[in-house]
């Protein structure tokens, strides 16, 4: 591994705990837009920027090697995809399971972030 | 040799963290200049002080997608030839069709080996610069 590698690689964890430290909010605020969204199940543009918002914490779930993140995102993503095709503005199953994914994505947030607080913890300790 | 070393990279993507983290490989591993925008505004910005050789565009952004910046850099002197990458999660059979049509080198598919991505870069460029001097360019 040469210096430069190295340097990467300690730069690319320290993002990657940043990442990990404020998932939880990230997650709180995504929760929060789709409530915003559910209440005005008439403003297209509302979720169209919560689906976007999904799509790029599907990216860095990826690139800072949180897979479960990027998978409960995904999941997110494709049942938000659903109700932004259905001109009604989506069925009461449909928004279930928008509800039901981002619960998931809500879970898998906080594992993550406890798991990283542990190690942090244990890290700690002399 | 296939021709001169890439230097100059112009890289569009709206999601800071992802930027940030690409940058930091293609500058500290790649060697490479980079310019990094989070929109086709801010690259339209810089794109004719900074010259570039490559763009390297996110094609999910919001307002104006990376299909849509290519068009408008394009447009510009300093980058109507600058070959241009994209980078997406999603790459169908027709998206690499009118990707294609458009001149796009290639596609880097998400997620990628940051690690890996100068690499992956570097070989797509050296392709790219074969082809060129295969066709007396």
């Amino acid at each position: 591994m040469t210096a430069a590698d190295e340097e990467f690689a300690r730069e690319s964890a320290r993002m990657s705990a940043a990442f990990v430290a404020q998932l939880p909010r990230q997650v709180q605020a995504l929760s929060d837009d789709l409530v915003a969204w559910l209440s005005l199940p008439r403003e297209a543009a509302l979720l169209e920027r919560l689906s976007h918002k999904v799509h790029q914490l599907k990216g860095a779930g990826s690139t800072f090697g949180c897979s479960g993140i990027s998978d409960s995102a995904r999941v997110l993503e494709q049942r938000l995809a659903t109700l932004r095709s259905d001109a009604t503005g989506g069925s009461a199953s449909a928004m279930d399971e928008v509800e039901a994914a981002m619960e998931a994505l809500r879970g898998e947030a906080n594992r993550i972030y406890g798991e990283s607080a542990q190690r942090g913890h244990r890290g700690t300790q002399t | 040799m296939s021709g001169p070393t890439l230097s100059r990279i112009l890289y569009v993507e709206d999601d800071a963290d992802i930027r940030e983290v690409v940058t930091m490989s293609l500058q500290m591993l790649g060697k490479f200049q980079v310019a990094g925008c989070d929109s086709c505004a801010a690259a339209l910005d810089l794109v004719d002080e900074f010259n570039p050789e490559l763009l390297l565009l996110d094609v999910m952004m919001p307002d104006v997608d990376g299909p849509a910046t290519l068009r408008v850099l394009r447009e510009r002197v300093s980058a109507e030839s600058a070959p241009a990458i994209f980078i997406t999660a999603k790459v169908e059979a027709g998206d690499m069709q009118r990707y294609k049509k458009m001149g796009v080198l290639d596609v880097i598919v998400k997620p990628f080996d940051t690690m890996g991505l100068p690499g992956q870069i570097e070989q797509i460029w050296q392709r790219y610069r074969r082809s060129l001097n295969d066709s007396g360019g």
